[in-house]
């Protein structure tokens, strides 16, 4: 599905040159749940981005679906977003202004044409991570766990190949956090592909391959026999609480 | 629910989001529009004024005017103008081919006028038979100076309804007596009354048979203009040349030596009159096109911190899958609904100023589509010019900047 070979990834500000990744071997196969684990500088958001098309490489090959990606134009790149790919970011980033309902139907805006069932299929989005009953509400009227998961739905409501997640559980306390996993999780059992990045372990470890990097480099690539399952945590958590 | 629709659907609640921004936006536009909109309107309704002015005298585009003293329209010529017609030049005048009619009037010098023990001072008017129906006047009661009255030069009056007013307390003086100086007179007719035409009261007047005026009440036969009626207006310039030819002969004037009447044509009358308030339109407009840009760039500045502030939704979207010119887009939408919101205000404040104007002061305005139009087209020009290094500036961001 996805294959890396030889990337990398040099900012230049000014006359600084900073090489970020410094050749990057990566092959992400359908239905694999992929963690991006490593310190800070380590350059697993400048991965992510890459991966999410979001950002350029500076040398190397990265095919998806077969295809080269490094020679398209920035129209095609939206065009590949837009059709294969789903985002979740660290700070939600909905729309403030906008319904639960809006915020999932924004991908559609840039489709080309806009579906006729799309209110439909948004209304399911968000009826799969356990929003059905938010439809109208605004970022600000949810919590930020409610947030995360209607950014769930945004980066399912178009069906993508692969849902990119960076530090999803970033600005969620413990309970969101296993809330947000367990969904995707969940989604990852449906047999679809998810990359997430984060710097926390026990996040890692409920993922069902886990990447390190270290300094640009791919450091370790394991796969984790038995992940955590975030639901399990959760029902202890509720336990513990009662 | 297309796609254009969604687009405009998410400009506008940007918009509404963003609210106090778009209302601060739209304040100086608001004020350009609006007084762009009340110059326009009291432009239009002093042409109105004017047109219909000139249509009440008789003064269509087939007929111009010659007036005695030279000089040149508009520039104040001295108190005592020669008076240089004489009934030879408009005898000339109506032999010529293309002319249909020629109407010469006499004025007397403002006078005394009596009445019994009531006296006043109005404007006398020396006139032949055709005068009434030249000028649109028609008769209220009685009848109008007749050929007879021409050839006896009688000594016969036709009133307008201000002297009736101040000589007969309003009856009608038909039959009754008036003396002009010291001479006496027979009220024959009253004019039908035409009230004020914004400087003085055309219903203030009294006319006399042509003869009469130049024999009985002044020393000389000359007369103080005449009015031209042609049988084709298109001949109206071709004909002004030959009358001025035939009254510099009539008048014995030399090559170099400047001509001793004035032709004026509706068309100098008009451009004269709307020269007059030129200079106020003029600074207005220089005014309101000043608080436009201003406001142009009021918005731009306005647009460029918001699109700074929302730098993440731009990256949301980007990352969605909106391309830059989707981006471009959006923001150009915004500044030009804003803009023509703006826009919109401006012209209902015009309009609702330009009503006051009008009840208030009497100042004549009219509202015309083309200058609802203009506003809004203006108003548009603005959000896009001014919304283009906004737009391009979110268009240039980089998703991954964008996001962080």
């Amino acid at each position: 599905m996805i294959k890396l070979k030889g990337i990398t990834k040099t900012y230049y500000r000014g006359k600084v040159e900073t090489p970020v990744l410094l050749g990057i071997d990566l092959h992400v196969r359908p239905g694999e749940f992929l963690a991006i684990m490593g310190p800070s500088g380590s350059g697993k958001s400048t991965l992510l981005h890459i991966l999410g098309l979001l950002d350029r490489t500076s040398g190397g090959s990265y095919l998806l679906d077969g295809s080269e990606t490094s020679t398209l134009n920035d129209d095609e790149l939206a065009r590949l977003r837009n059709a294969k790919l789903g985002f979740v970011f660290q700070a939600f980033h909905l729309l403030p202004k906008s319904t639960a309902l809006d915020n999932v139907l924004l991908p559609f805006t840039y489709a080309g044409h806009f579906p006729q069932d799309a209110a439909h299929r948004a209304r399911h989005a968000l009826a799969r991570v356990g929003l059905e009953h938010r439809l109208h509400h605004r970022p600000g009227e949810m919590s930020g766990g409610e947030c995360q998961r209607v950014a769930i739905a945004r980066a399912l409501v178009n069906d993508p190949e692969v849902i990119f997640a960076d530090e999803p559980t970033g600005n969620l306390d413990q309970r969101s956090s296993l809330e947000v996993i367990s969904i995707l999780q969940g989604l990852n059992a449906e047999g679809r592909t998810i990359v997430l990045v984060t710097h926390d372990t026990a996040v890692g470890c409920m993922c069902r391959r886990l990447v390190r990097l270290i300094y640009g480099r791919v450091d370790s690539d394991e796969i984790i026999a038995e992940p955590t399952q975030a639901m399990r945590q959760l029902q202890t958590l509720m336990e513990a609480a009662k | 629910m297309s796609l254009a629709w969604r687009l405009l659907k998410a400009a506008l609640s940007s918009l509404w989001a963003f609210r106090s921004y778009a209302a601060l936006m739209m304040i100086g536009l608001i004020i350009g529009i609006a007084s762009l909109t009340v110059i326009h309107q009291i432009g239009q309704g002093a042409q109105q004024q004017v047109a219909a002015r000139m249509a009440s005298m008789g003064f269509g585009a087939d007929a111009f005017y010659i007036s005695s003293g030279g000089g040149r329209l508009g520039v104040r010529r001295g108190m005592k103008r020669a008076v240089t017609l004489t009934p030879v030049d408009a005898a000339s005048i109506s032999r010529l081919d293309g002319v249909a009619q020629v109407v010469p009037h006499k004025n007397v010098a403002r006078t005394q006028v009596t009445a019994g023990s009531n006296h006043t001072n109005t404007r006398v008017r020396g006139a032949p038979p055709g005068w009434a129906a030249a000028r649109n006047w028609s008769m209220l009661h009685g009848r109008f100076i007749s050929r007879a009255d021409i050839g006896q030069s009688a000594r016969v009056a036709v009133v307008g309804t201000t002297v009736v007013r101040e000589l007969y307390g309003g009856a009608n003086p038909v039959g009754r007596r008036l003396r002009i100086g010291r001479t006496p007179f027979i009220v024959v007719g009253v004019l039908e009354s035409k009230g004020s035409s914004g400087w003085r009261d055309r219903d203030d007047i009294i006319l006399v048979p042509l003869s009469t005026a130049t024999k009985r009440l002044s020393r000389d036969d000359k007369i103080s203009g005449m009015r031209v009626t042609m049988t084709d207006a298109s001949r109206v310039e071709e004909i002004k040349g030959e009358v001025t030819a035939v009254l510099r002969e009539n008048h014995s004037l030399g090559p170099g030596v400047p001509d001793d009447f004035l032709i004026i044509t509706p068309d100098e009358l008009m451009k004269l009159i709307t020269r007059q308030s030129r200079s106020l339109v003029v600074m207005l407009t220089f005014v309101s096109a000043v608080s436009l840009f201003v406001s142009g760039v009021v918005i731009m500045n306005i647009m460029l911190v918001a699109v700074s502030e929302r730098a993440y939704e731009i990256g949301v979207r980007r990352a969605v899958g909106a391309r830059r010119r989707d981006i471009l887009y959006q923001i150009l939408m915004e500044s030009l609904m804003v803009a023509a919101a703006g826009g919109v205000c401006g012209l209902l404040l015009g309009i609702l100023l330009s009503y006051l104007a009008t009840l208030l002061l009497g100042i004549p305005t009219a509202f015309s589509p083309s200058g609802f139009l203009w506003a809004l087209g203006f108003s548009a020009a603005v959000g896009l010019f001014f919304g283009v290094a906004p737009a391009k500036k979110a268009a240039g961001l980089h998703p991954v900047e964008a996001l962080r």
